[in-house]
């Protein structure tokens, strides 16, 4: 709808915070303020231990995140992840219960992910169906997939050496964090280094430009497709080894919270916009706002609340900041 | 409306076929049970609460939004309803019709303000009211005390459910709405085409809000219907129904372009959806396959709509970049 823009007037909003939003390093004040918020209620949030286990836990939910940043450059949407960190434990879990290899059936369960994403990739590139749609239809499949192979029970994990992705520390470090990290470095050099990687941005400004310029749009949104239903189904493959069981809704909500953290990081929802540090540092907002409201005793359904008008709030400076640019 | 031409065209349409298809196949396929008039009755009932869901996304499909969240003010309606019961049962039913269309308000206004993509502003208000919703509920489902309040949805007239009645009634109302008054014609118009609407002097920012409104209203309607016919209230109702509303309006002939939808043809949509689940109840399909079938069949519809729009772009050598569908 963006031929809106040119006529429609000028948007109100909250000024300071706007402001504060237009730039890049806004997440980063956010995250600061939220520290520092954090701080003031409880002196032992600094504590290294916590601070870990803050990382811990958001870094399944962060490598969602990431594959979801790099599609949402390039203007298209992932709904499936979430339902896909579901069947990617499961595929894992379930071929390990048939007998299959510890690493046979960690590359399974990362190939469905492979799988998902080419499915999504395919249809919305050669259909130029809308993304959202069709990513939301190909998470109620997978879900009733999900379904259909635990037939709703819950199943644990079969090889004991499984257990160590989720849960085995180097220097009191998780594996899935520095995976998490290491991951979001990769990517940021792929994104700011490589040729393809600034395609990305080129394809999420104006797909069309891209096209007439000679590069090959579809292919690349094609692969950034596969590669955040890739991300998924490690990050399914790391929950389902953190709580050594899976269930048919693993991962439900996932995909809503990696929007956010990728908005919270400054990632545009047009695309072209955004990089995949600054979704850790969303990812890490969302992870201190949550140890906050645990820290004040806020009821658990509320959280849902607050994340939701923090995600407002976000897309309005978002909306507000591309209506004054444009 | 009654000449032979027009009635031609409607057989023509899409919906009409597959309609048509559907209740031939389980004519034949679920053969005793199918054109039974009591399951007939009953279908009338089933597909009577998703009938103001459908037209709800309908009617913000037209302005060229789309509305995610009609599933949790749903929910959240039939919520209020069944709670504030005990001050009396109009209390419950007008705060949850209230309800709908602040929602609505609120809805229509971060898109019109803010410059939100309507996807995701609901996309925001959605998890906003569902955390509402188990905040309210305490995720515990609520019992309903007046037994006179589920009249409106049990009861029956003649061989006509009361439900189907209310949303026949409903249906009209909104099709003169939309077809004999200038407001209505007007939402046609800036779904259409929004610049030429802006320019031809129709106050687009309040259409849409009022598309909002009415759409917030439906679906909070639909809410208390569903209140009525259970007389209980839990959170997982109105889960998926977001995707629900969505493919019977697009299989109804509204499209994400904006500008395309019609009453009638949309309560045919709702119908068609209610027989292919009814007749796959009647086969004894497994719930996890249907929920399967029932993603496919979303796909394929959005798919549908999306081929349908490059063929038509290119009758009209017209250039749409699908990007902008949103």
């Amino acid at each position: 709808m963006t031929q809106n823009v040119i006529f429609t007037k000028q948007a109100f909003g909250i000024k300071s915070l706007r402001d504060l939003l237009l730039k890049q390093n806004t997440s980063l004040i956010l995250l600061l303020i939220f520290l520092i918020i954090a701080r003031f209620l409880s002196p032992h949030f600094f504590s290294a231990q916590n601070l870990l286990n803050i990382l811990w836990g958001v870094s399944a939910l962060g490598i969602v995140a990431l594959g979801q940043t790099m599609l949402l450059i390039t203007g298209n949407f992932d709904m499936s992840v979430a339902y896909v960190v579901g069947l990617s434990g499961i595929t894992a879990v379930l071929s390990q219960i048939a007998g299959v290899g510890l690493l046979t059936s960690v590359i399974l369960g990362l190939s469905v992910g492979v799988l998902v994403g080419l499915f999504n990739g395919l249809i919305v590139v050669f259909t130029k169906a809308n993304a959202f749609l069709i990513t939301l239809g190909s998470s109620i499949l997978v879900y009733s997939i999900n379904l259909i192979l635990t037939k709703s029970k819950t199943w644990s994990v079969h090889i004991e050496g499984f257990l160590t992705l989720g849960r085995g520390k180097v220097l009191d470090i998780h594996y899935s964090v520095l995976i998490f990290l290491i991951l979001a470095v990769l990517l940021f050099i792929f994104l700011k280094k490589t040729v393809t990687g600034k395609y990305f941005y080129v394809i999420g400004l104006n797909k069309r430009v891209a096209q007439l310029t000679g590069i090959a749009a579809n292919k690349i949104i094609l692969g950034a497709y596969v590669l955040c239903g890739l991300t998924a189904a490690l990050a399914g493959l790391i929950m389902t080894s953190r709580t050594g069981s899976t269930v048919a809704n693993a991962g439900v909500g996932m995909d809503f919270d990696s929007l956010i953290a990728a908005v919270l990081g400054g990632t545009s929802l047009f695309g072209g916009r955004g990089n995949t540090l600054f979704t850790v540092v969303g990812i890490l907002i969302l992870g201190v706002l949550n140890n906050i409201l645990i820290l004040i005793n806020f009821p658990y359904e509320a959280q849902q609340i607050a994340k939701g008008f923090v995600f407002l709030v976000v897309v309005w400076a978002d909306g507000v900041s591309r209506k004054k640019r444009i | 409306m009654f000449d032979i031409k027009n009635i031609y065209l409607f057989i023509k349409k899409p919906v009409v076929i597959l309609l048509l298809f559907l209740l031939i196949f389980f004519s034949v396929c679920a053969k005793p049970y199918f054109l039974n008039p009591l399951n007939i009755h009953n279908l009338l009932r089933q597909i009577s609460f998703d009938v103001p869901l459908a037209l709800a996304m309908m009617t913000v499909l037209i302005v060229g939004g789309i509305d995610l969240s009609v599933g949790s003010v749903l929910s959240m309606s039939a919520a209020l309803t069944i709670g504030l019961q005990d001050k009396g049962m109009h209390v419950g039913v007008i705060a949850a019709l209230c309800f709908g269309v602040i929602v609505g308000f609120i809805n229509g206004i971060i898109v019109t303000r803010g410059g939100v993509v309507p996807f995701i502003a609901t996309l925001g208000t959605m998890t906003l009211i569902r955390g509402a919703l188990l905040l309210y509920t305490k995720q515990q489902s609520i019992a309903g005390s007046n037994e006179a309040f589920t009249f409106w949805g049990n009861g029956s007239l003649g061989y006509f459910p009361i439900p189907f009645i209310l949303v026949v009634i409903l249906s009209v109302i909104l099709f003169c709405f939309l077809k004999y008054t200038r407001t209505g014609r007007n939402l046609y118009a800036v779904g259409g085409n929004f610049d030429c609407a802006y320019l031809a002097g129709i106050k687009v920012d309040k259409t849409k809000i009022i598309a909002f409104i009415i759409s917030g209203f439906l679906a909070s309607f639909s809410g208390v219907l569903l209140a009525s016919r259970l007389n209980s209230s839990t959170v997982h109702i109105g889960l998926d129904s977001n995707m629900w509303a969505i493919a019977a309006a697009i299989i109804g002939g509204a499209s994400m372009t904006g500008g395309k939808g019609n009453v009638l043809a949309t309560f045919i949509g709702v119908f068609t959806l209610g027989v292919l689940v009814n007749g796959m109840n009647l086969m004894r399909v497994l719930t996890y396959y249907q929920i399967g079938i029932k993603a496919l069949a979303l796909i394929v519809i959005v798919v549908f709509d999306a081929i349908l729009i490059i063929n038509m772009s290119k009758k009209k050598k017209r250039v749409i970049i699908a990007d902008e569908s949103l």
